[in-house]
Parts: C-alpha cells; structure tokens; sequence
C-alpha cells in the first residue's frame, strides 16, 4: 500500500505537460522587467526577489531539485536581505531629476530606445552563441530524471571543483573582513 | 487492519470511493485525476492538523503560562477555557482592517500571504509515520531551510511597509535575529544529514532505528554530540519562531508589536498563524532529525502507532517551548546578537567535529568517550572565558551613539 501512496503522490513533473514550463518563465521574466522599470527602489528589490523565487521554482520544475532549493536560500535568504540593507543604508535612495550624473548626457527617447535596444541585442546575441556553440551543451544528452543525487553533487564539490570552491571562501572571508573595517571606521569619525 | 496503517487506509478508501463514484457515472477515471485527488486530500489532512493543532495551542499554552503563573488563564469560554479559540477567531474575522493612509498599499497587502505562503508549505516534508511523508524529497532538509528564507523577506515588507518607525526597528530586529541564528541552526541540521548520510527527512529517521548497548535508542540526541547539536537547534528554532526568550523583535514593552504593529483584525491574526505553524513545523523537524521522528523508543512499546510517536514528541516539543517562555526573561539585542556568534556558531562547529570523531571511532563506547570530551571542553572554555565578564554601566560602549 506504500508503493501505491508513493506513486500517488510523487511529485508529477515528469509527466506534467510542457507549456507548465512557461507559468515560472514568464513570471521570472515579468518580475524582471517590473524590476527594471519600477520607480520605487524597494519595490525593484521586492520584484527581483519574486524573480529569484521564479528561477528558484523553474530549475525545480526542470528535474535539478537542489539548484532550486539552492538558489531559493541563497538568492531569497542572503542575496535580497543584502540589496534590500544596501538600499536602506545608502543615505539618499532616490536619484532627484537634479542631481542625476547622467543628466549632462539626455539625449532624444529614439536615440535612448536604439541605442538600448542595441545593447540588449548585443548581450543576448552573445550569451545565445556562447550556449548554442559551447561543446559542453552539444555534447550534453538530455535524459529523463536527470536530477544528479545530492551525494554526487557534493562529491564533485570536494574533489573536481574543491579549488574554485576554496578560492569563493576566502574571497568572501575577505569581504567580510572589509565590511567589519568599513563599519568599524564609522565609530572614530 | 491495525491502527498503524490507519491514515493510509482512509486515503486509499477516499481514492477508491472516488474510483467507484466514477464507474457509477460512467466515466473511466483517469490516473492524473487520481494524483491530484491524493495530493488534495494530503494537503486537506496537512492544513487541517496543523490548524486544528494552533488553535489547540493557541489556548492550552494560555492555559499552562496561567498555571506556571499561579493563576487560571481562560476558562470562561466552553468547558474548561476550550473554545477560547472559536472565540479569538470571530473576534479577530469581524475586527475592522486598518490600513495606515500613508503605508504603501500593495506591499502593506501581501506582506501576510508573503508570510503564510512558506509556512504552510513546510510541513510537506516531514515523515509522520511509517511510509506517511507527503512529499518525498531527496533533499528534504534543504526544501525546509530554503522556504524559511522567504520569511525574512516577508517580515521585511510587513516592516517597511507599514511607514512606521517601531514597524521598522522591529523588522530590522526580526531579520537580524533570523539570519544570526539561522546559520547554527543549519549547522547543526547538517551535522544530523552527515552521520545519516541522506538529506532526505525519511532517511535521517531510518537511520536511527533500534537500540544500542541494549537500553538507550539510537535517536541523535543520546549521543554526545547530538544531544549538543540538539539543544543548539532548539535555541536556534526558539529565535527563528520569535518566541520568548527571543521575542524582542515584537517587545511589546519597547516596540508596540514589531513589525505587526500596523497591522490588525485578519492580517494580524494571519501573521500570527503563521508564526505558529512555522513553529510547528520547526519544531516537527527537531523532532526528526534528534529525537527519532516516528520510531518508537524501545522494542516492546511499538504497538502504538508511528504517528502517534511523532505527534507526542512534538507536543511534549511545544510544551517545552511554553515552559521556556514561562521561565525565561527577555534578551536585551547585545546579548542575543553576542549569543549567536560568540556562543552558538563555535559551539555548532565544535558539535560537527565531535560528529565525525564519533563516526570514525567506530560509533561505539570508544567513539562516545571521545566525542563527548570533544563536545564538554569547548563548551566549559566557552562558557568560562567569552561570558564572564559583566557587561555594567562602566564597560557598555554605544557604537553609534557616542
């Protein structure tokens, strides 16, 4: 009777029907652009968190459960609280029309839209060739339940990526260490 | 049929009535309908435990701090104070909703569904009984810890948005309390994974099935540094439910209500419910990870049912709770701040060395000798040299202030 119980109620994404792919998709990049385009800088971080969430539930819904609990405790639980502080701590969080250092540059919104348009292409045109001609994705065969068990993730942590791993540590030690003198500096002022 | 398989057997009834009810009409019932009903019915069984569980709570821990207190606590509303909480329910469902004009509106509205999201998803993953896991998740533990980082971004917006300085203070409290004690309590999760070697939440409690040297359980919690590592938990899911003595990010004798301040009549009691189940939840995988999760202690008492294993130990976890919140005074924010990383995060990772010397000693006498004085040196230094010095009127320094 477990057997059954189990089967019932196992997460149903391999049979689940493709275009469920594009409920956390579209959210992502919705959240994205609400992010972007939003005046409220709080409201942007509270955006990009809802972003975070919809990568989070699609590395999920794609099989690679531990990324996306990952991404959701890193990016939610650390990455946010971090913009959101950084937001808070800055003394003057909104840019008045008069100060803006980009002012002495206000062209014409055509010339704004091409030229951001353009970059836009620009990085998506490259990020699309370095995926599409990489060896690693051509070589790459999809197969079912390919979810790679968490023992062989952290197995891999520990021999073939142990120095990037190590190197990420003490990178962020040292930035720990900055922000303590940063905060500290401020007491003898 | 025997107790034990109990809520199985009602699951697999309610699926077959739906089977045959579908024969009766003709239709052939197909089998994503079937594991959409299952799922139904589990998240219907998870809801109305856990909810019948807080309302439970919400009276009996009244009644046992008025008792502790030497005085009644409720006991006008129904036999013995018991629909207290029928009580508190209309009362809260028919309180005016005030939303301060200045607050920002959209924000102000999703805080609470931002709060109870997470916490009626995290008891998902926890094993109730023999083979009674809602969910099976390799990395159980993971999901757990992954959905309580959504919290924090929750009790942010309820604080920010309400436009209201205790709001904000309180918030600000909140996270730097959570994040400060979410890393020895995952330290001290991790340490329970690595012995079971599985991060599912079904596997951790496999692996402490039976009995070792004859009369002690194998549960975590009666080895050296188990028993460390699950105390460190249990002060660590203390501060992330925000319960006394950690309840100084909702002081109501220096900050109104925290970051609920603004907030009344549903929301208020939403924000409260979901403190509630979070703690159940937190307090379930205490359970789990140290305390054996649904096995029986010995042999001769598994008769009673596996479920009924998990749901006492997680009463007598929640009573524990109660009981330290009659007990304890409050801590002033230095001192919560300085327990956390002077105190529990060393003596978190003390716990983990103490883990991997008893595995490689061979988890026997040897292994216990050996991790306990790992666990009991460190922790009389600590206590001697980091917590002596009395922090007077003379030695306090105000960093900011000043």
């Amino acid at each position: 009777m477990h057997d059954l119980i189990q089967k019932l109620t196992a997460l149903p994404w391999d049979q689940s029907p493709q275009w469920l792919f594009l409920i956390p998709a579209g959210l992502m990049l919705l959240a994205a652009a609400a992010a972007v385009a939003l005046r409220n800088l709080i409201h942007s971080a509270l955006c990009l968190t809802l972003s975070f969430i919809a990568l989070g539930v699609l590395f999920i819904a794609l099989g690679a459960e531990f990324v996306g609990f990952v991404q959701l405790l890193v990016y939610v639980g650390a990455v946010a609280m971090l913009i959101i502080f950084a937001i808070l701590l800055t003394p003057a969080s909104e840019v008045s029309a008069s100060n803006n250092p980009f002012r002495s540059f206000k062209l014409s919104r055509a010339v704004n839209a091409v030229a951001g348009g353009a970059v836009v292409a620009l990085v998506l045109a490259g990020l699309f060739t370095a995926i599409f001609f990489s060896p690693r994705v051509r070589a790459a065969v999809p197969s079912p339940n390919a979810a790679a068990p968490v023992a062989l993730i952290g197995e891999n942590l520990l021999t073939h990526t142990l120095l990037p791993l190590q190197g990420t540590a003490i990178l962020l030690t040292a930035a720990l260490i900055g922000a303590a003198l940063l905060a500290k500096e401020e007491k003898e002022s | 049929m025997n107790l034990e398989n109990l809520p199985l057997a009602i699951l697999k009834a309610i699926l077959d009535a739906f089977t045959w009810c579908g024969a009766k009409a003709g239709i052939v019932v197909p089998p994503w309908a079937l594991t959409l009903v299952s799922i139904l019915i589990v998240i219907v069984a998870i809801l109305s435990v856990f909810l019948v569980m807080f309302a439970l709570m919400s009276v009996l821990e009244r009644k046992i701090l008025g008792r502790m207190q030497n005085r009644y606590g409720p006991n006008r509303v129904g036999p013995w104070g018991l629909f207290q909480p029928v009580a508190d329910g209309i009362k809260m469902l028919t309180k005016e909703d005030l939303v301060p004009r200045s607050a920002d509106q959209i924000v102000h509205f999703l805080a609470p569904i931002a709060m109870v999201i997470p916490a009626l998803m995290l008891p998902a993953i926890l094993p109730y009984g023999r083979g009674m896991v809602p969910v099976e998740l390799a990395s159980g533990i993971l999901y757990f810890f992954a959905l309580g980082a959504g919290t924090e971004v929750a009790v942010f917006m309820a604080g920010w948005s309400s436009n209201n300085k205790y709001s904000i203070l309180g918030a600000m409290r909140a996270i730097a309390q959570m994040i400060s004690y979410e890393l020895p309590l995952v330290m001290s999760a991790v340490i329970a994974a690595l012995v079971a070697g599985t991060l599912s939440p079904n596997g951790i409690v496999m692996a402490q099935a039976g009995v070792s040297f004859g009369v002690v359980p194998n549960w975590f919690v009666f080895t050296p540094w188990g028993f460390a590592a699950c105390i460190l938990f249990y002060i660590g899911a203390l501060a992330e439910s925000n319960r006394s003595p950690f309840d100084l990010p909702e002081g109501e004798s220096e900050l109104v209500a925290g970051h609920l301040t603004e907030y009344s009549g549903f929301k208020y009691a939403i924000f409260f419910m979901a403190e509630y189940i979070g703690m159940f939840a937190i307090n379930g995988l205490l359970v789990t990870l140290f305390l054996g999760g649904y096995q029986a202690p010995f042999p001769f008492l598994e008769w009673i049912p596996s479920w009924c294993w998990f749901f006492a130990k997680l009463a007598f976890v929640a009573f524990s709770m109660v009981w330290v919140r009659a007990t304890m005074p409050r801590f002033r924010i230095d001192q919560m701040m300085q327990f956390a990383w002077k105190f529990m995060l060393p003596m978190s990772f003390v716990a983990l060395i103490a883990a991997a010397a008893w595995h490689y000693a061979g988890r026997g006498l040897a292994a216990w000798g050996i991790s306990f004085l790992i666990v009991a040196v460190p922790y009389l230094l600590l206590g001697r040299f980091c917590f002596t010095r009395r922090h007077t009127v003379d030695n306090r320094r105000y960093l900011f202030s000043e």
